[in-house]
């Protein structure tokens, strides 16, 4: 599939879409088909208009249809008032960039257009500092090498500078001439790969040249990047509005659904069934009634021919079904999407979660999974930029087998490297030039001549910073050429071509010319494993390979470098097959790698360099306070082996010998890797819970691993705390986050660099570090901080503390309207199971959406135990994990709750009000009096502290809800007329009231007491060591507790799927036991 | 210097500003279920709760209650159906009943209606409260159904179930043969008088169809004078209920002999309901009812129960608070049930 375009051609100006870019997800006549389809895609939404479809149907609602249909229309407004806003505002952004002006070139005559009046062939001219209005290919630019920069930054996150280089096709043209050209771009069709442009472009006028060009990414100027440093650029336009590469790119992520709305899913489910059999069984009564004891009622005149009896059956289930229907909360969406939004901005809020350094907070972008941080069990996280610094310098060196650097630990320092220079070792020499040289780095010169340099790697910029303090100093360079000063002489090279790093080939490599000898060189840096192999033979491989394993034992990062030289006519011979891969439309980049390999051989080892990466502050604290917390981290890094440990081992991930063995599962063969592999999983199954087990294993054996025996590796992957994976490519990143995840564990990836994105995106919860490679992974991410030490308060406070009060509001939301249910259930007993209310629609209305939803929102404010507390017993995370609050067990003991508490509404309320009290209304708000009371007891009983606020709206509620139903007695239209003034000048009824509290409460306050006191759970004792002490330092019972912490929180571990027993199937839990 | 960098100086920092409530830091007060609070909060409501049952037994048993069901005797045993559907026969009986206790005047005359579903949904909404207020709503039977219309077609006033089954049995009474007045003004709600039920409302085509379901009412008084309607009107919500009937306004003292002619008129034998007539003294908790003072006694006694409790078994099993030893991390393994 391919795409013409013919430049400055208006016979196929329109076959293409224009540059009109939209994001918005409806438009003004779709809007509300649109937003109410996907708003009824939901079960819970269905349900509530087949609800409130059924109450219209005036035969058997029991309350007014305004019960269900004011939540659902207020729902409704509300979450379709936000979709519009959002929806309104990308409307406006897009009008923004849409009616930017643009300059255009036509036939030689420059004009201002709006941007979005863009079409695929025309010619755009932009100035320094322009937004790149749709995807370009370059043809002219005011640098006379052909050059220009772009900054990316928008694109894929990358702060650097990038060269955008004119085609050679169109080097020559001149201003006029851009004006006027002719030509036809053969492109692909549209798609999302920003780093990808395989095209060919062909000129007809003003040079009639029909030799096709090869265009490649690095000849586009891509929609949204920006003009840097030069005067002015121009492009065609090939890909214009939502087709452009960062238009296809965009796209609506996925919503995340946590285990808590999981677990809450499951539970509505039941709450249905329980339900639906309620209502079989009250409507099966119901009919008998009617038929034994209803017809005998003369005063209820039931018409003696009845209708069709399948319809006259079916009247009472109904009924009942839209009695019972108040049993799904309907509030319940509203109120823990609006909780779930606090808790986000709790975390954006977090002043303690604020990197001074890069002066970045903590942001949370989705704003729906924080109760899942506090579930976490798995962290994955990358090593470079996420552990480490990502700050990088030269340290040490080892050219041509003498080693530098090793006496201060600082090679620019060594007095015998300075010497070594001073007296022209050829080697060391070359050695720098290389690291001058192969690279990709782009030098800037100040004003005031000092130079500095922007480069995509850090590595690179560690090699070129360090040449140039060892007097090998890159000045500048452009597309073809570098200017090396050395020794305060210029040195010209050209660069002939580019042999590119890539993941899979590990290594770069340049061709350079040397200006004054005419030296064809070809340049290498690259690992040691992708090296070394190629060198020549006869060389002291052996040697090298020392150096290394001692500066891997030292955690520091090594690159090879080598060189050798290339014939003229060797190197034009290769140059055309080079020209030829570079043009191929398809397989492009394996025929590139191929071309590049038979070029790559025969090396010159000169020797390896050795660049240090500080941990980040707080990172060994951080990882033993996370596994302390019972999360197992694991390590997944690009880098080598040793020093992926030796950084483990660093920042406590692994401890040394005795207390911990390290499994490594490796080997030369398939075979041999498989077999290491079952040993591993022998020894890990077989070792006692206190040593610690931490498996190796590189990129090459995951791959083998995952081809041949994915099940025994699922095992091991569950069985181990730690692991380090080494030389793992980004899709074998994602992978192990997805076997992780498919064992049904809740994992957490976390990097900074776009290598880490796509576990990110992968993992239940994605983190992101703003660090120095760019904002790709912030920006994948739901949750982005500024240094890996924040996450133990993203995970121990934000997550915990938002997973316990998801916990207590949505199993309160079912509570509460239980309750109320329950009390109609038990009332359509005394009522012939006709299906009366007893209580009023605006009651029950008002119980819903004032009553009971404003004092469960206090629980946003509440903490169970301070944070000091949670940092110091991390272990507490483990009662999260195992989602001790929130389960089958905890609802069953809810819904034991509601249905007691309505029995004791109901019962107290016909004991106390029988006889000549029985009235209808009075009735029924003694009992709506006593929901009131009752939950208001029940919210300060479950709530751990109160703040102000907290008891403001818990007490403040039921002053209103006294007030309201004050006010509504006094309107004589209602029903409650004159109600609540009867009521509440009986002393009776006080009476009622403060009886059914001490009857509803006293249990459950004795209960509560008995099992803190003698079967207290960790948080209660946790709570008490906090009130008996102030601040919890002292008592050497405690420290010595806390000595042991570590060796015996493993057993919790491994038993958490028995800390209750699943009442409603959870395949994955029990799948994970066995 | 590169002018992005000098950007990056110039820019204002981000970080999030700081409040208590921001930062989750509000002071907050921890209160924990400590012995001591527990223990002695139990007391207080026991200490509390025996008194106040006292006191609601005590004005219980106080009130004087004369409860005579009188459904099964007025009737011959034969065709009690056939018998109370026959209008043409003379329902009346008389009883005679014994005071047993001093009875200080108010005292309340209910009519006491076992079994009898007034709070039936079809009963329940089968009535118009607007036509009830209103002059001119005269045609808003919607709820009505199925008593609507009249012989003549034009609608009833009051349309529906609960006024069409007016409670029609009367008593007349006196003591030790001298008749008393039995007062029935006030016995309904004053609220219920002047804002539910229009003086300029008459009944009209009530009780003139083919089935008569209770009580007639006089055409020529406004349905705000109606008050025995008005207090059948405001339903019941439990099967067994009481209604106010009447007042007497002069003490009845004890041993005295009370001669009640009941005109038997209301059909509770066809659904085998019960009927008593209630004669009942009040005092401040209402009418008789000994529920709330022996709940309050339990309750008070149950409470003062559980602190004993309590104390006696922190003395046996003390626990220190707070002892993290017992933290299920510091405890071997075999904790965990499996």
């Amino acid at each position: 599939m391919k795409r013409f375009v013919y430049i400055n051609d208006d016979s196929c100006r329109y076959s293409y879409c224009d540059n009109r870019i939209s994001n918005t997800k409806y438009s003004l006549w779709n809007f509300l088909p649109k937003n109410l389809w996907e708003q009824f895609r939901r079960f819970m939404n269905q349900y509530f208009l087949l609800i409130a479809c059924l109450q219209l149907w005036s035969r058997i609602t029991p309350v007014s249809p305004a019960t269900t249909w004011g939540p659902l229309i207020i729902i409704f407004i509300v979450s379709a008032s936000k979709e519009a806003w959002d929806d309104y505002n990308r409307y406006l952004s897009d009008k923004k960039a849409n009616e930017r002006k643009i300059w255009l070139v036509k036939d030689g005559i420059h004009r201002q257009i709006k941007a979005q009046e863009i079409h695929v062939g025309d010619v755009v001219w932009l100035h320094e500092n322009d937004e790149i209005p749709c995807d370009l290919v370059l043809i002219g630019t005011s640098d006379p090498q052909g050059i220009c920069y772009v900054e990316t930054a928008a694109l894929d996150g990358e702060t650097d500078l990038k060269t955008r280089i004119i085609p050679t096709i169109s080097a020559n043209l001149s201003v006029e001439q851009l004006g006027k050209v002719k030509g036809v771009v053969e492109c692909p069709n549209p798609d999302n790969d920003i780093r990808r442009f395989d095209a060919n472009m062909r000129l007809f006028l003003p040079i009639i040249d029909n030799e096709k060009c090869p265009l490649t990414i690095n000849n586009t100027l891509l929609q949204s990047c920006y003009l840097r440093y030069t005067e002015w650029a121009c492009g065609v336009a090939v890909y214009t509005g939502n087709e452009t590469k960062s238009g296809m790119s965009r796209g609506a992520a996925e919503p995340k659904l946590t285990a808590a709305d999981a677990i809450i899913d499951k539970l509505t489910i039941a709450i249905f069934m329980f339900q639906i059999v309620v209502v079989l069984v009250l409507g099966y009564f119901g009919n008998a009634w009617k038929y034994t004891q209803g017809l005998k009622q003369w005063y209820l005149m039931y018409p003696v021919e009845g209708e069709a009896p399948w319809y006259d059956f079916s009247i009472i289930p109904l009924r009942f079904e839209l009695l019972c229907s108040i049993m799904i909360p309907i509030s319940i969406k509203v109120t823990l999407d609006l909780a779930k939004g606090v808790y986000a901005k709790f975390i954006d809020w977090d002043e303690q979660m604020f990197d001074w350094e890069t002066n970045t907070p903590a942001h949370s972008a989705n704003t729906a999974i924080s109760e899942d941080l506090g579930h976490v069990e798995y962290i994955l996280s990358d090593k470079t930029g996420t552990l480490t610094e990502n700050k990088m310098i030269l340290k040490r060196c080892c050219i041509s087998g003498t080693l530098y650097g090793n006496d201060n630990g600082d090679a620019l320092n060594d007095v015998r490297l300075v010497n070594a220079i001073s007296s022209n070792d050829p080697d060391v020499i070359k050695f720098l030039l290389v690291m001058a040289l192969c690279n990709t780095v782009v030098p800037i010169k100040s004003n005031d001549d000092t130079v500095s340099y922007k480069a995509q790697s850090q590595d690179e910029e560690a090699l070129v910073n360090a040449a140039a303090n060892l007097n090998m100093m890159l000045i500048s360079k452009d597309s073809s050429t570098a200017e090396i000063c050395f020794n305060g002489s210029k040195f010209r090279y050209e660069l002939l071509d580019i042999l590119e790093f890539t993941s899979d080939r590990k290594r770069m490599s340049v061709v350079v010319k040397e200006g004054q000898t005419g030296k064809i060189l070809l340049l290498s840096k690259g690992a040691d494993e992708a090296l070394l192999p190629l060198a020549c033979p006869g060389q002291q491989i052996q040697k090298y390979l020392e150096a290394v394993e001692m500066y891997s034992q030292l955690g520091l990062r090594t690159l090879c470098l080598g060189w050798h030289d290339l014939k003229e006519s060797e190197y034009k011979e290769w140059s055309k097959n080079f020209q030829e891969a570079s043009c191929s439309l398809d397989n492009r980049e394996f025929k590139i790698a191929e071309v590049c390999h038979s070029l790559e051989r025969d090396l010159h080892i000169l020797g390896f360099t050795a660049i240090e990466d500080c941990l980040q502050d707080g990172v060994p604290e951080t990882i033993k306070l996370l596994r302390n917390a019972g999360i197992n981290v694991w390590m997944l890094t690009g880098d080598k082996q040793n020093t992926a440990i030796q950084i483990g081992l660093l920042c406590n991930l692994i401890t040394s010998e005795p207390n911990s063995q390290l499994l490594s599962i490796s080997g030369k063969t398939e075979e041999d890797i498989l077999r290491s592999l079952e040993r591993a999983l022998l020894i890990m199954k077989n070792t006692s819970e206190t040593k610690d087990l931490a498996f190796v294993l590189d990129g090459w054996a995951l791959e083998v691993i995952l081809k041949h025996s994915k099940e025994s590796f699922t095992r091991l992957a569950m069985l181990s705390k730690t692991a380090i994976c080494c030389r793992m490519t980004p899709l074998q990143k994602a992978q192990l986050v997805a076997i992780l995840k498919s064992a049904g564990y809740l994992t957490l990836a976390i990097g900074d660099g776009g290598n880490d994105v796509r576990m990110i995106q992968e993992a239940n919860i994605g983190v992101g570090i703003s660090g120095r490679e760019g904002l790709q992974a912030a920006r994948a991410a739901d949750y982005s901080i500024g240094k890996f030490k924040f996450l133990k308060r993203l995970i121990l406070i934000h997550g915990r503390y938002s997973y316990n009060r998801t916990a207590f509001i949505s199993q309160y939301s079912f509570y509460k309207s239980l309750l109320i249910c329950f009390i109609q259930i038990l009332f359509a007993f005394l009522s012939g199971l006709s299906g009366t209310s007893l209580f009023n629609s605006i009651s029950l209305m008002a119980y819903n959406v004032f009553y009971t939803s404003l004092p469960v929102m206090t629980i946003i404010f509440d903490k169970d135990i301070s944070e000091t507390t949670v940092m110091q017993y991390p272990q507490i995370l483990l009662h999260s994990q195992a989602g001790r609050l929130l389960n089958p067990t905890t609802f069953c003991g809810w819904f034991g709750c509601s249905l007691y508490h309505a029995l004791v509404i109901f019962f107290i309320t016909i004991c106390a009000y029988s006889d000549e009290k029985s009235e209808m209304q009075e009735l029924s708000m003694v009992a709506l009096s006593g929901c009131i009371w009752l939950q208001a007891f029940v919210v300060t009983m479950d709530t751990n502290s109160f703040t102000y606020p907290q008891i403001l709206l818990i007490w403040g509620n039921f002053v209103a809800f006294y007030m309201i139903n004050l006010i509504l007695s006094a309107i004589p239209s209602l029903q409650l007329y004159t109600i609540m003034f009867h009521l509440c000048s009986q002393p009776s009824y006080w009476i009622s009231m403060a009886l059914t509290v001490a009857v509803g409460m006293g249990p459950v306050v004795a209960f509560r007491y008995f099992k803190n006191l003698y079967q207290p759970s960790a948080i209660n004792i946790l709570q008490q060591i906090e009130q008996s002490n102030g601040s919890i330092q002292t008592s050497g019972n405690l420290e010595s507790a806390r000595a042991n912490l570590l060796n015996l929180l493993t057993g919790s571990r491994k038993n958490r799927d028995s800390y209750y027993h699943p009442l409603l199937s959870d395949s994955a839990e029990s799948a994970r036991t066995d | 210097m590169d002018p992005l960098e000098m950007q990056d100086d110039s820019k204002k920092s981000n970080k999030p500003k700081y409040s208590k409530f921001t930062q989750q830091e509000l002071p907050a007060c921890k209160p924990l279920l400590t012995p001591s609070i527990v223990i002695s909060t139990f007391l207080l409501v026991g200490i509390l709760f025996v008194p106040i049952g006292l006191a609601s037994l005590s004005a219980s048993q106080e009130i004087v209650e004369l409860v005579h069901r009188y459904d099964t005797s007025c009737v011959p045993l034969a065709d009690k159906v056939g018998f109370i559907q026959d209008t043409k026969t003379d329902k009346s009986c008389t009883r005679t009943l014994t005071v047993p206790k001093h009875m200080k005047s108010p005292i309340q005359i209910y009519y006491q209606i076992g079994d009898f579903y007034q709070n039936h949904r079809r009963y329940v909404k089968s009535r118009s409260d607007k036509q009830l207020r209103y002059k001119d709503a005269v045609h808003l039977t919607k709820d009505c159904e199925p008593e609507v219309y009249g012989a003549d077609g034009a609608p009833i006033v009051p349309c529906g179930l609960v006024a069409w089954s007016l409670f029609n049995d009367t008593y007349t009474i006196s003591v030790n043969k001298k008749a008393i007045e039995v007062n029935k003004k006030d016995i309904a709600w004053q609220s219920d008088k002047n804002k539910k039920f229009g003086s300029d409302v008459y009944p009209r085509n009530f009780q003139n169809g083919n089935l008569i379901g209770g009580a007639k009412l006089n055409e020529s008084i406004p349905l705000s004078e109606h008050e025995n309607l008005i207090v059948w009107m405001r339903t019941a919500a439990l099967s067994t209920f009481r209604k106010l009937y009447g007042r007497i306004e002069t003490d009845i003292m004890e041993n005295d002999q009370l001669t009640v002619v009941i005109q038997n008129n209301y059909n509770t034998y066809s659904f085998g309901g019960s009927k008593a007539l209630v004669l009942s003294t009040t005092s401040w908790i209402g009418g008789k009812n000994n529920f709330i003072g022996v709940a309050y006694l339990t309750v008070g006694g149950f409470c003062l129960f559980l602190a004993l409790f309590f104390v006696v078994l922190y003395m046996i099993k003390p626990r220190t608070l707070g002892d993290p030893s017992f933290l299920s991390w510091n405890r071997c393994t075999l904790d965990y049930p499996n």
